[in-house]
């Protein structure tokens, strides 16, 4: 890696051993030479779009020729549209899909490949699986869409062939076109793209844990899943939080399967708010109010994540 | 080894990066070209040939084409036309949504001069013209030429022949016949109608119904906002509630509601629905894809108007710096040579053609188009008079399958938005 | 809590690969479906839908693909600026995780939430304002402006997620180096960086396929043909109201391999950390 290969080098700060008495809070500086580069490119790319974004969001503009200023306008049709509101209950069931079910299975998954087939059938035979579990996370999500609905399809689809064929014909659905329905398959789909993500993770993190805790434990007589709860649970806890608030985050403002799959349909059952900001943006050319939206929506996952991120903190410092 | 992989990448890469100036550079010699239609449909056929042409009767100038996705081209026009990067000519969607908003904000080149000095408003007929012409608020039908058409396109019933003739139904030809068609499969267990409910097919079904009781006042009303427009009047009653109609009486099944357009043309050429109503650019599918059957089309029995438009547009940007060539190239697509290999290869021409056609086939495509036509009857798509109104439809024909609203309701919920564009109109 | 100790051979660990087996087999499902398609001719796909086997094998539409877009100058493209963005977006989030995992620079939970902006922000919102800055810099319709956005918005996960690992750092190591008489950049290149390695490799791989699969912000920033990335080729299939989908499960599987592989191939670097077992 490029970092590492500078090991070799002569380090360009050259120890000039400064003597070590220093106070508590002293050489923050330092440290913030560190943060330069990222802060520059954040603040170019990110707050100052950011900042325009919510400038826009104060005018009515079809995106191209100037903006007119309306004031709060937007934002006075935004908190008066009902329907946008109301989609966000399907946010719920999406958490549930890419941030809840992933994060709990691909603990177990990961635990699995790790310490059952990682150490008795070798790491070659849990890297094969992991790739496998992984792959649904390369595939771009346009494409992914069209497979699914084929699979999905309610006349000659895979799914319902699948079940015809082992005598479950009975459970035979409209898996996308059913209102009561399409929901619960968007989740299944999104499950299965979203799992592979938290078993790579968490993988990585157990290799950062000491062996001899899993030992001590095991001599102890701890069962393999006493060992997982007490041991590995607590030592990824960084990571789990890590993949718990980055998957609610995207399950917030998810939208490109749910586009793909049903297009918010039938009959906006599967409709989220992200898409109403989408749709202004590109669809009806009021950049203006999809400004508001997308403002809106940042500001409500900002809150939610400086919440979590200071419980997070706590855990961390007690 | 990882260490030295990533630094050889990260050399290289910069590298690469660095040197990827942008090509906002435009020479007398070449003619920048975007268009989205696939090589093998009738469009790309035959602009293929008109560049070929074009290079023939221009010595010296490079046609540089580039093949765009359409979702490209829609979602980033107004930038494009607005940055160094623009292309001289362009193939963009016709509609007050698009066009229309291009020309109100200045970055589309006007075409009237061109277009009464080159002939082009005597080639096409009044009803192509309609999305040609924009008037200052960006609507259609009148006003400035702002784009121009080289091809139609209807909404037709395609049907398989085999299946008619296996229960002895005729062609029909009023709707009573029609309704009596589908009567017939419903009785034997067939789904007669192929609908994809999660894109645009549902929707023009329900336009279609609502203009057997429509005429063109009623269009431009509704279309080009020349006057009231009432979604419970006797047109869109009738349109929603036989729509609902026909779903109760199995014409339409509930399984459409979540199928694509793509599903219902496979399903069509599969011989899973003996009918199905859709456009003419299913043509090239349904002539290559259809083997154990005889298909054919009958134009929608009993409606004066119909579905359909011009093709899209070319459209010149302000800032192209050829626009000479440009409108050299449009005038060769609407040539006769052109117009009649569009013909051939499937395609509807808009320019009256010099031959005649050989295939049976497109002469009664070419005839259902000329009647059309000849009765005024264009009445172009329902989700045109609001940006974002196809979603709209969508959803409410979907409703309208699985039951989720009843006609009246649909309507209300069509109602809102139109409404709701009509009062910020060239705002 | 403790009981006997049970040392037993019992069928758990076999019944635990084999449900993992069948796991992976669902997982993979959906790509078989792309290769018979891919492989599959238009007519073939059209009379007998999308999931029965070929007739014959059909490579037309994949080498027709290839040559339609120019593919090879695509992957080259989505190679440079998934290649640049993985790179540089790992030594951007050591560098921010540095300072905010080990250095706990006062504030650093702001800091954090700062960066998670990136993450939060939905991207069409950043779509327009990014228009009008490059093109003021000319960085419209330039790789390069695509790699500054990602690298960006890839490093706030990865600082996000390494401060978070890094907060957890034994102090003690550091305080050893330190008494040794290595300075800041010194602690971080040879003891940061070499332990927190499997995590570094991870994110490498992601940033590399999310960047090589972003669509939305390539669509619109690069414009012309010799600079768009593979998923923008992709969309080129997608028409107005027709879909070839012989052809978009050829695309897709040309799209999908450089990154399958890339993802087998530093899949190494992911499993040595588990071999070698903790660098400590």
């Amino acid at each position: 890696m490029s970092v590492a290969t500078a090991v070799d080098r002569p380090s360009p700060a050259k120890p000039t051993p400064s003597p070590p008495r220093r106070r508590p809070g002293r050489g923050q500086g330092t440290y913030l030479l560190f943060l330069l580069p990222g802060a520059v490119l954040l603040l170019a790319v990110v707050l100052v779009p950011f900042a325009m974004n919510v400038g826009i969001s104060f005018t009515r503009w079809s995106g191209v020729g100037d903006p007119r200023w309306i004031g709060l306008e937007n934002y006075r049709r935004l908190f008066a549209d009902a329907a946008f509101w109301a989609s966000f209950r399907h946010n719920v069931g999406l958490l549930v899909a890419m941030a809840v079910l992933p994060t709990a299975a691909g603990l177990l998954v990961a635990a699995a490949l790790f310490d059952v087939v990682g150490k008795r059938f070798g790491p070659r035979a849990a890297g094969v699986l992991r790739a496998c579990v992984y792959l649904p996370q390369v595939l771009p999500i346009a494409v992914a869409g069209i497979v699914w609905s084929w699979i999905l399809a309610p006349r000659g689809g895979a799914l319902n062939a699948f079940l015809d064929a082992v005598g479950l014909g009975s459970l035979a659905r409209d898996w996308l076109g059913d209102p009561d329905i399409a929901l619960y398959s968007v989740m299944g789909v999104l499950a299965w793209i979203q799992l592979g993500y938290p078993v790579v993770v968490f993988m990585a993190g157990m290799q950062r844990i000491d062996p001899v805790l899993h030992e001590a434990a095991e001599l102890d007589g701890a069962s393999w899943f006493g060992r997982f709860w007490h041991v590995t649970v607590p030592q990824i806890r960084p990571e789990a939080f890590v993949v718990l608030l980055t998957c609610s985050i995207a399950a917030l403002k998810v939208f490109g399967p749910i586009y793909v799959l049903t297009g918010g349909g039938p009959g906006g059952a599967t409709t989220v708010p992200s898409y109403s900001s989408f749709q202004n943006f590109f669809e009806k050319t009021q950049v203006g109010y999809g400004a508001a939206i997308a403002t809106v929506l940042t500001v409500l996952v900002l809150v939610l994540t400086t919440a979590f991120l200071r419980v997070q903190n706590r855990g961390e410092e007690r | 080894m990882f260490a030295r992989v990533l630094a050889a990448l990260l050399v290289s890469t910069t590298v690469l990066a660095g040197c990827g100036g942008s090509a906002g550079d435009s020479d007398p010699g070449t003619l920048k070209l975007w268009h989205y239609e696939s090589p093998d449909s009738a469009m790309g056929i035959a602009w293929n040939a008109a560049i070929a042409k074009f290079e023939a009767t221009h010595p010296g100038v490079k046609v540089q084409f580039e093949e765009k996705g359409f979702e490209q081209v829609q979602k980033t026009a107004p930038m494009v036309l607005n940055s160094n990067e623009a292309p001289d000519l362009l193939e963009y969607n016709k509609g007050n949504a698009t066009t229309g908003l291009l020309s109100r904000q200045g970055l589309l080149a006007d075409l009237t001069e061109q277009a009464v000095a080159r002939g082009w408003d005597k080639r096409l007929s009044a009803g192509i013209q309609t999305t040609a012409r924009y008037d200052e608020r960006g609507v259609m039908g009148s006003g400035k030429w702002f784009g121009v058409p080289n091809y139609a396109e209807y909404v037709t019933v395609y049907y398989n022949e085999d299946a008619f003739a296996a229960r002895g139904l005729a062609v029909p030809t009023t709707l009573a016949e029609f309704t009596a068609a589908m009567d017939a499969f419903v009785a034997a267990g067939t789904t007669p109608l192929a609908v994809g409910g999660a894109e645009y097919p549902a929707q023009q079904i329900l336009y279609q119904l609502a203009l057997s009781k429509a005429d063109r006042d009623w269009v431009d009303r509704y279309q080009r906002y020349t006057g009231d427009v009432d979604f419970h009047d006797e047109a869109w009653t009738y349109g929603a509630t036989t729509f609902a109609e026909w779903v109760a009486k199995g014409y339409v099944g509930p399984e459409s509601s979540g199928m694509k357009a793509e599903d219902m043309g496979v399903a069509f050429i599969q011989g899973k629905y003996p009918i199905m109503v859709s456009g003419t650019w299913w043509r090239g599918r349904l002539q290559s894809g259809i083997k154990d059957f005889q298909w054919g089309s009958f134009p929608w029995p009993g409606s004066r108007m119909g579905i359909g438009s011009s093709g899209n547009l070319w459209v010149v940007p302000e800032g192209s710096r050829n626009k000479e060539l440009a409108y050299d190239f449009i005038d060769i697509t609407l040539s006769q040579e052109i117009q009649d290999k569009l013909r051939d290869a499937g395609g509807v021409p808009v320019a009256p053609g010099g031959s005649q056609p050989t295939d049976p086939a497109v002469r009664t495509l070419i005839d259902e188009f000329d009647t059309l036509v000849a009765n005024d009857g264009l009445a172009y798509y329902p989700d045109w008079p609001a940006p974002g109104f196809y979603a709209v439809f969508v959803s409410a024909t979907q409703k309208l399958i699985t039951g989720g609203a009843t006609p009246d309701q649909v309507l209300d919920e069509v109602a809102k938005p139109y409404a709701e564009n009509r009062a910020t109109l060239g705002g | 809590m403790a009981t006997t100790a049970r040392r037993r051979r019992d069928p758990a660990p076999h019944l635990v690969l084999w449900g993992l087996v069948a796991l992976a087999a669902v997982m993979l499902v959906p790509f078989a479906i792309i290769v018979l398609n891919a492989l599959k001719s238009p007519a073939d796909y059209a009379t007998s839908g999308p999931l029965s086997l070929p007739d014959e094998v059909h490579a037309q539409g994949i080498v027709d693909f290839w040559q339609r877009v120019d593919f090879g100058s695509k992957l080259l493209n989505s190679f440079v600026i998934a290649g640049s963005v993985a790179v540089l977006a790992v030594v951007v989030s050591v560098l921010n995780a540095y300072a905010l995992g080990i250095g706990r620079i006062r504030g650093r939970l702001w800091v954090l939430t700062l960066f998670l902006i990136a993450n939060t922000l939905p991207q069409e919102a950043l779509v327009y304002p990014l228009y009008h800055l490059f093109k003021q810099v000319d960085l419209y319709d330039t790789r390069l402006g695509v790699i500054i956005v990602f690298t960006i918005v890839q490093a706030a996960f990865g600082t996000y997620l390494l401060a978070s690992t890094l907060s957890g750092f034994p102090r003690e190591v550091l305080e050893a180096a330190r008494v040794d008489g290595a300075n800041r950049w010194q602690v971080l290149v040879r003891i940061v960086v070499p332990i927190s390695r499997p995590t570094l490799g991870v994110l490498f791989v992601f940033f590399f396929i999310w960047t090589w699969n972003e669509f939305l912000i390539p669509l619109v920033l690069l414009i012309s043909d010799e600079n768009q990335t593979v998923p923008v080729a992709l969309g080129i299939l997608q028409g107005q109201r027709m879909m070839d989908a012989t052809t978009t499960s050829a695309s897709a599987l040309l799209g999908v391999l450089p990154a399958v592989v890339f993802f087998l191939f530093f899949q190494r670097t992911l499993t040595r950390g588990m071999t070698v077992g903790a660098v400590r």
